[in-house]
């Protein structure tokens, strides 16, 4: 960390030095690769400036060069944690461009794959949330779950981060029940886990008051600064794509969104940890009535030319209203792509809520909006 | 005044609770593998490194159209009167580039698939010439890098295997 | 691109190719055994059947055996007390008739003690290290270090780690930044370390144990144990930069203030003991109520408990362990006191801070559960030496210190003071009213 003392005038009759410190990019918390520029007088913050820039790797330059398919290898990277709604609203997008329907035993799948990643995504976000603030058992266990998930995941296609599943017209490959059979008693299992979280962390005297009262932000100033996914709803807004836009069939699941009360980090930490619980409750509902028939839709080309055109799709990503915007030229590429990447928004109102805080209270504002750099830079 | 008390008993209560928990699980057992005495082998459908048998590809370049980091190249074998034979001269994977996501297999279209991923996640190289992993006629399954200094074609050094058969996909 | 092809290349003379050997990797022991069944590593199978799994019978069975081996080892060298008298009067002949006079038999002696309470300190930190480690790793479903210290196919739970580690610390680079005061820089860590030594000598480790009996123990001891403060501050002084500074201040607000919950929290003992005499104290614990519970002050109706509760606070605060360890906190922004050191006088930093929680877990042990005392007046509780209990009791407070830190999340700087000055101290106050009307109306002094 930098330090340069800068002699600037003050208001207060004391005259004070105030102070440049770097958070980042090298985190202890894992965060990513973010750089805040705090200005800092004694213990309150004057001025704070993320810089993001550090995962930058070109995908919206690279998707002008790539096919269609090739795309789906490259959404998988932009929210590493969880890669299955990064791949689900890019094959949303294109089947609008492309004027495809997967059929309903993909679409039901697809809601399985994103369900059960948004619970490994929440899993992380607990784990490090609970490092940030100085629990660090609630990490290993934490973790402990999310193998389990993983390792369902390798069963299914192959890989633990980057999965590539989703596909353009349905999934890459069918469902056996030997797989089922485990998803279910994984959901057996983690059913109790979600309480043990709870005495461990979310009820933690320690914990509520480190995190109840911090980082207020009221329903106006959230929807002011285009706030999504549990950030949003910490204030109160009950905004949740699922169930505002369904897309594949999430109409015909029953589940609760739940809202916070004060917009405070307590409150985004509960509706993350109840998503999960009402993540489950999806899954149940969605292995029990898994339609049979094909899962991929006829009639996908091996290189796909669409035509001209644009379309726009958005999720509800793990971190919040993961959008895609395509436009195609009718070539093999698409004209332009771009990833309305929900962090990246989220990350936006740090620059005013961190003014006036005082530093022990950075990390737990900063952990609790959940950003994963990969989406923040692309 | 029974407020500040009570409050006093649930905090309480909330942290003995919480160590109930943490003292539960010190003794059950561990779960983590104790790499490297012990190794997980991964599901049969796992994208470890790829692999390929040259006797059986038919040098259709779909595979060098389905990567999207461009990482395949081949050229086609020519027979004795110089005419292109459905057989693959050179073969040559840049793993460097390799994002290990199967569109490759997929679409390969002979049956037993000519490239494939095996289970092998301990992928090391330990020169950057290494990473460029050809095939030729008669070469073994995990391929031969081409050093450049040398000029000669090396097996693999830095190359674990895990399995003694790598499985394959019809 | 292209793929070379040698076939169709002109030989050129090769140049001299750079032999490279590939260094062997240290822990690749061939090939490993290879799970096949992957949902056999899913945590409710294992968790399930825990008995059935060879590695846990054994680990329980090597606990078992560990567990009599000290009892039978406690039993075998007896009484250790005993044998201090005889030792004395044999070091005294043996020196008289080297000529030596009283004064220098009693010299040795003292240096024979002092050496014994060192080593106490030492090998704690090697033992200490290692509990944690392993402690924390059981807590959160792992093992904690395994290949240190493990011949070839079986380890022994890494007990080599810290005595490694140690070594490696001591090799490290000694660096003192350049905008630091040198001779404070070097200073702090004996400043810091030197009180908690000397703190040691009233303690007694078992009845008749103490390297110094002290009619005024209790006070000596946190008066030394105030003193590493000091430390604290020059070693955040010395780093040289602004934050270093602020985090050793805060650092050094955190222990001043706990240092009265803790010292006001012993006085219901003292006031049922009658004495600042550790062993009085400790002999004052003796006798059983009704023939089985043991008359120790955590048993002694509500202020027992709540002393207990705030001197077990107030010790995990002094030592800047979770949840009170913002000092020393990575996670957080500013950095803590001992960022700018590296090598032995880090190290030193972190041996202090072992030393201090086995300094907590002894008074703990001492003040409140009867330290040398058996729990329970049949035949086998009593074979076992008090040095033994004594032993066991302290290393079980440990135990709660180390299950503390690895279960609860951190306390904000301004939330620690809080909860000090507004809570413990308060609560302290009261309890000594409550101990004068006990003194009053049942307990006879």
């Amino acid at each position: 960390m930098s330090n340069q003392v800068t002699n600037a005038p003050s208001n207060s009759p004391v005259k004070t030095d105030q102070l440049f410190i770097n958070l980042g990019p090298q985190h202890p918390s894992t965060h990513g690769v973010l750089r805040i520029g705090l200005t800092i007088e004694g213990e309150i913050i004057i001025k704070a400036v993320p810089d993001v820039g550090y995962l930058h790797r070109g995908t919206e330059k690279l998707a002008e060069v790539r096919g269609y398919h090739h795309c789906v290898v490259l959404s998988d990277r932009w929210d590493y944690v969880s890669a299955m709604p990064n791949n689900l609203v890019f094959c949303l997008a294109a089947e609008k461009l492309l004027g495809v329907k997967p059929p309903p035993r993909a679409d039901a799948l697809r809601v399985v794959m994103c369900e059960t990643n948004r619970i490994a995504s929440h899993l992380l976000f607990l784990g490090t949330y609970g490092i940030d603030l100085g629990a660090f058992t609630p990490f290993l266990y934490a973790f402990r779950e999310r193998e389990m998930i993983l390792d369902l995941f390798e069963m299914l296609c192959g890989a633990r981060l980057t999965y590539n599943y989703i596909r353009l017209g349905g999934v890459m490959v069918d469902v056996s029940p030997e797989w089922t059979a485990r998803l279910k008693e994984f959901v057996e299992y983690f059913k109790p886990r979600l309480d043990e979280y709870d005495t461990l962390l979310t009820y933690n005297p320690i914990f509520m008051s480190r995190t109840k009262g911090v980082g207020l932000i009221s329903a106006k100033e959230a929807v002011d600064w285009a706030l999504s996914g549990p950030n949003l709803r910490g204030s109160g807004v009950n905004y949740d794509v699922r169930k505002h836009e369904p897309y594949c069939g999430y109409e015909q699941y029953d589940f609760d969104v739940p809202l916070g009360e004060t917009g405070s980090c307590w409150d985004r930490y509960f509706c993350r940890a109840q998503e999960m619980r009402q993540s489950l409750r999806i899954i149940e509902q969605a292995l029990a009535k898994l339609p049979e028939g094909p899962f991929m839709a006829t009639g996908v080309a091996k290189i796909p030319k669409p035509a001209a055109g644009e379309a726009y799709a958005h999720v509800e990503a793990s971190r919040g209203d993961l959008g895609i915007y395509l436009a195609s030229d009718g070539g093999i590429s698409p004209f332009r792509m771009h990833v309305r990447a929900p962090s990246f928004a989220n990350l936006a109102i740090l620059q005013e809520k961190l003014t006036g805080m005082k530093i022990s209270d950075v990390i737990a504002l900063l952990g609790s909006t959940d950003i994963v750099l990969g989406e923040v830079d692309r | 005044m029974i407020g500040y008390f009570s409050t006093i008993a649930r905090n309480s209560k909330a942290v003995l609770q919480g160590h109930w928990i943490t003292l539960k699980y010190m003794f059950k057992p561990s779960v983590t593998i104790h790499y490297p005495d012990e190794k997980l082998v991964p599901f049969e459908r796992y994208r470890g490194a790829l692999l390929f048998d040259a006797a059986t590809c038919i040098s259709c370049n779909l595979c060098v159209k389905a990567c999207p980091s461009n990482c395949i190249a081949l050229e086609n074998a020519k027979n004795e009167t110089g005419k292109k034979i459905a057989k693959v001269e050179w073969y040559s994977i840049d793993f460097g580039k390799c994002n290990f996501c199967r569109l490759c297999e997929e679409a390969c279209p002979t049956k037993p698939k000519s490239v494939w991923h095996s289970l092998d996640y301990e992928v090391i190289f330990v020169k950057r010439d290494e990473m460029v992993r050809c095939w030729k006629k008669d070469f073994p399954f995990v391929g031969k890098y081409f050093d450049r200094l040398a000029q000669t074609f090396n097996d693999p050094q830095g190359q674990v295997n895990i399995h003694e058969v790598q499985p394959r996909r019809n | 691109m292209t793929a070379p092809t040698p076939d169709e290349k002109v030989a050129a003379p090769k140049p001299p190719t750079p032999k490279f050997v590939m260094p062997v990797p240290v822990l690749n022991r061939s090939n490993g055994r290879l799970i096949e069944d992957r949902f056999s590593t899913w945590p409710q199978r294992i968790f399930d059947s825990k008995w059935s799994l060879p590695s846990y019978r054994f680990g329980a069975a090597m606990l078992v055996a560990i567990a009599a081996a000290l009892y039978a080892t406690g039993w075998l060298v007896g009484e250790l007390s005993t044998r201090g008298e005889q030792a004395y009067s044999l070091i005294f002949h043996y020196g008289a008739s080297y000529g030596l006079s009283p004064l220098s038999v009693g010299v040795i002696w003292i240096a024979l003690k002092v050496i014994a309470v060192l080593l106490v300190i030492l090998v704690n930190g090697l033992w200490s290290i290692w509990w944690e480690r392993k402690i924390s790793a059981h807590i959160q479903s792992r093992v904690g270090p395994t290949f240190a210290g493990s011949p070839k196919g079986r380890n022994f739970h890494g007990w080599a780690q810290t005595p490694i580690d140690g070594l490696k610390l001591l090799l490290k680079e000694d660096i003192t930044p350049a905008a630091a005061d040198r001779w404070v820089h070097a200073l702090a860590p004996a400043i810091v370390i030197a009180p908690c030594i000397i703190a040691f000598a009233p303690v007694s480790f078992g009845s008749q144990l103490a390297a110094a009996n002290l009619d005024i123990g209790t006070l000596y001891i946190f008066a030394f144990a105030g003193i590493s403060v000091i430390g604290v501050v020059m070693a955040g002084w010395a780093s040289g930069n602004k934050y270093s500074l602020l985090g050793g201040l805060r650092a050094a607000a955190q222990i001043v203030s706990y240092e009265l919950p803790r010292g006001f929290s012993i006085v219901p003992v003292l006031m049922f003991a009658g004495s600042l005499n550790l062993s009085v104290i400790a002999d004052a614990q003796t006798g059983f109520w009704w023939g089985v519970v043991p008359k120790w002050f955590v048993f002694y109706p509500v202020v027992g408990q709540i002393a207990f509760a705030i001197f077990l606070i107030a010790s995990v605060a002094e030592t800047n362990r979770t949840p009170f360890d913002i000092p020393e906190a990575e996670s957080e922004l500013v950095s803590g006191f001992h960022t700018e050191y590296s090598g032995m006088k880090w190290s030193i930093f972190f041996l202090t801070e072992y030393a201090y929680v086995l300094l907590g877990s002894f008074l703990l042990a001492t003040f409140f559960l009867g330290g040398g005392g058996a729990p329970l007046p049949y035949a086998p509780f009593l074979l076992v030496p008090s040095w033994l209990w004594m032993l066991a009791k302290a290393l079980l407070m440990m135990f709660v210190f180390l299950w503390i830190r690895w279960t609860l999340p951190r306390l904000r700087a301004d939330q620690l003071m809080d909860f000090t000055w507004k809570f413990l101290l308060p609560w302290c106050f009261a309890n000594i009213a409550l101990a004068g009307l006990y003194l009053a109306f049942w307990l006879k002094p």
